[in-house]
């Protein structure tokens, strides 16, 4: 063999503590120690003149020996505390710390290699990574923390300011009246005004500083709602009560559309009122005077979804998620000196997240207006259960009037039939004309709805029946088709309908003629 | 930031201009056997790749070296600002690659290209053999998280932040192969999951392939699979085990590329 003779009759280098090999420059082991044929399980002639240093390695190791190992080796003549896996005859990966040097001699160049058994070090070294690897991870999120926290406190330091400028703007009032009725203290129609003046300006006061308690109440997770299965046209009612008049004073129009059947929400009456009326209120404030203004509610994928529309600054759109943030209010209300501390939205946010529910907002940017849609969960309650009783009661108080329905169409019948309950009136249905006239004989109801397009008497036949029999002159009769041509409103006339109706029905307004119909 | 200090060029003597390009792992050292005998009539352009050696780590945008397309656009901005003929590109395993891409997208640029243990691809795929599996290269990328040569993070400061001092560089162990980690990791990636079998056919370039009869990161069948791609490219075989003939068999090296280049 053309390998330099090792020192076999030396025993220090046979049974060293480090496995020691020579190697040609084609890797070919010369001659390798006990200790290394003891650590990888081989006899001398297993390994020398046979096996290259490679053929220990799994590829990896092997591909790294080529791009790394060799070439360092062959620039630098040594390579210091490389550590690779060797193979096991049994198969068994042994971490191993490897240092070598080039020699020059007669026959060429050869490595000599020490190797070290590097079992523990290795774990210890991939601990080591792995916890660099988590530190790493976790301060990426403790610096996006830091970032939420010093932008959470610029948003204060914010918030701050304007919430001093706001308590300090009914002040000036508060010092000009009492100056005012310092100088005319006997001028009664003075004391009047510095009286409303003072009314209105200490009821802002109130309303920022109930708003800013509430605000910290739900983030100190304090606000305990008190729940109960509520109607939600009462709730909408409700805040379309307390919304109105500031949309009044600007002139505004407010729509609304809501289905024709009960919804019930499990929540705190007050607390869904407050929601909707502090998103009525801010499509208000941010919607010019003359300005549309709406309020839908439907029922999608088992939700309650309400929505509120203006057409009012809009929001551009990178500011859509951080509106619903404490302090984030974008810009000054348009008119009127409202003024406000952008704790409005974080509020109804709070209160509709303890409702289970989410709120979002949508706008085609700055001057476009904006949509705020309130999702809650809908309860499906029976229909003689104690809230649907309890609406009912209310609106008997108002205004009951006793409905029939004749329609063959036995789901538009019946959802009439719970609409009417809805808007308080009592209703009860049937499906033909014949059947029809019976009801209304022997139940002798304020108004009727029918149906003209019915299977056995068409409904101008049962109106002129109606009108003709003792008891039905004073009956108020509507008719409800699916055409809505001029012709179709003077046959219904004629045959002595008070009112006629096209399907679908606007149930607000379809209420307020039953309710104009029965006063005359 | 310069062109020279983001990739160090060096350029040696003077004629028709020829420039190396290191492989994976190390940097423009691994040139150091061949280049005197053609700095005496050429001129010789050296250069790390960005990532490598001393080039400037600070421009290694992951996105733009995603690819090895981000080094070939750096091979032809060099080639653009330093040379003023035609050059002759020589490049060891990844950077035959790169240069393939450099002179497939700007030929007029280039006399001829030596491709040193050239793969276009290292996984196996179908009928091709390129001698590795993806499990491979991930393994190899474990075997250097635990060999960040010369890199710990004591002395890795240093190195940065004393430029005046090149001495201090030369004391450390295993600096020609010394890297950012991440860096390596990223490059290494990049370079053994690269397939560009499908650009070897658009290579008009007079084209060498000097394959190595034992290189077990570029087996021969890989070399001759690109020989049969390039359409009219040479192909010499040089006696040597291992995957850098420049290094372990530079005499060699040298004779078939400057015969090569000669006759060109």
């Amino acid at each position: 063999m053309g390998y330099p003779a090792g020192p076999e009759d030396n025993a220090a280098w046979r049974r060293a503590p480090c496995g020691l090999l020579t190697a040609g420059t084609d890797g070919l082991i010369g001659q390798a120690n006990d200790t290394f044929c003891n650590w990888l399980g081989y006899r001398h002639d297993e390994l020398e003149g046979v096996t290259r240093f490679a053929d220990l390695l799994p590829m990896g190791a092997r591909l790294f020996h080529q791009t790394h190992w060799q070439p360092l080796l062959q620039m630098q003549g040594s390579i210091a505390e490389v550590q690779l896996d060797l193979i096991h005859r049994d198969g068994r990966r042994i971490p191993m710390l490897l240092n070598a040097i080039r020699r020059d001699g007669p026959e060429g160049y050869t490595d000599e290699i020490g190797a070290m058994v590097a079992t523990d070090r290795k774990k210890y070294e991939r601990e080591l990574i792995d916890a660099r690897q988590r530190a790493q991870t976790a301060e990426a999120g403790q610096r996006a923390l830091n970032d939420e926290l010093a932008r959470e406190h610029r948003r204060k330091d914010e918030f701050i300011a304007t919430l001093a400028h706001e308590l300090r703007n009914p002040l000036a009032p508060f010092a000009n009246v009492l100056e005012v009725l310092r100088l005319r203290p006997g001028d009664a129609a003075l004391w009047d005004w510095g009286y409303e003046v003072l009314e209105r300006q200490l009821g802002q006061l109130t309303h920022l500083v109930d708003d800013l308690l509430e605000v910290s109440r739900i983030t100190q997770g304090k606000l305990v709602l008190r729940r109960e299965h509520v109607e939600l046209s009462d709730i909408l009612a409700s805040a379309v009560d307390a919304a109105m008049p500031p949309i009044r004073t600007a002139h505004q129009t407010l729509t609304t559309a809501l289905p024709p059947v009960p919804l019930t929400v499990d929540g705190d009456r007050t607390r869904l009122t407050q929601i909707f009326c502090n998103l009525l209120n801010n499509a208000s404030k941010f919607t010019p005077e003359g300005g549309a203004i709406g309020l839908t509610a439907m029922v999608v994928d088992g939700a309650i979804v309400v929505e509120i529309s203006d057409t009012g600054a809009g929001i551009p759109p990178e500011h859509l998620e951080r509106i619903f943030d404490m302090f984030s209010q974008l810009h000054a209300p348009l008119h009127r000196a409202t003024g406000g501390l952008g704790i409005g939205l974080a509020l109804v946010k709070g209160l509709t997240t303890l409702h289970g529910g989410t709120v979002t907002a949508r706008s085609a940017g700055l001057g476009q207006g904006s949509v705020f849609q309130v999702t809650l969960p809908l309860v499906r309650s029976a229909p003689d259960s104690a809230p649907a009783t309890a609406t009912a009661t209310r609106h008997e108080a108002l205004r009951k009037s006793r409905v029939v329905i004749i329609d063959d169409n036995v789901d538009a019948a019946e959802t009439l039939v719970l609409a009417l309950d809805m808007l308080g009136h009592s209703a009860q249905c049937a499906y033909t004309g014949l059947a029809g006239l019976q009801l209304l004989e022997r139940a002798a109801p304020d108004c009727a709805l029918v149906d003209i397009g019915l299977p056995d008497i068409d409904g101008y036949e049962l109106v002129r029946r109606v009108r003709a029999a003792p008891w039905g002159r004073d009956i108020v009769l509507i008719a409800v088709t699916g055409w809505g041509q001029e012709a179709d409103r003077r046959a219904a006339t004629e045959a002595g309908f008070n009112a006629h109706f096209t399907k679908p029905i606007d149930f607000t307004k379809l209420d307020v003629a039953i309710g104009e119909l029965l006063r005359r | 930031m310069t062109l020279q200090r983001k990739h160090n060029i060096n350029i040696l003597g003077e004629g028709p201009p020829i420039v190396f390009l290191h492989g994976f792992g190390c940097d423009q050292n691994m040139w150091r056997f061949v280049v005197p005998a053609f700095a005496r009539n050429h001129t010789v352009i050296l250069y790390d790749l960005v990532g490598s050696g001393n080039s400037e780590l600070a421009a290694y945008d992951h996105g733009k070296y995603g690819t090895l397309h981000g080094h070939a656009d750096d091979l032809l901005d060099i080639v653009r600002s330093v040379a003023t003929a035609p050059v002759t590109v020589v490049g060891h395993s990844v950077s035959s690659m790169i240069s393939l891409l450099a002179t497939n997208k700007a030929p007029d640029l280039f006399k001829a290209q030596v491709m040193v243990g050239p793969s276009a691809c290292y996984i196996d795929d179908a009928d091709y053999r390129g001698g590795f599996s993806r499990a491979d290269i991930e393994e190899l990328l474990e075997t250097m998280e635990s060999n960040y040569l010369g890199w710990s993070a004591a002395v890795a400061p240093q190195i940065m932040g004393a430029p005046d001092q090149p001495a201090l560089r030369e004391e450390l162990t295993n600096s020609f192969c010394r890297t950012d980690p991440e860096i390596a990791k990223h490059f290494a990636r990049v370079t053994f999951l690269s397939d560009h079998r499908a650009d070897l056919r658009f290579c008009r370039l007079p084209t060498l392939i000097l394959q190595c009869t034992d290189d077990f990161v570029a087996p021969v069948e890989v070399g001759q699979y690109i020989h049969r791609a390039i359409p009219g490219s040479e192909y010499v075989l040089i006696d040597n085990t291992g995957h850098c003939p420049h290094l372990s068999a530079p005499d060699a090296s040298v004779a078939a590329i400057r015969r090569f280049v000669q006759r060109g």
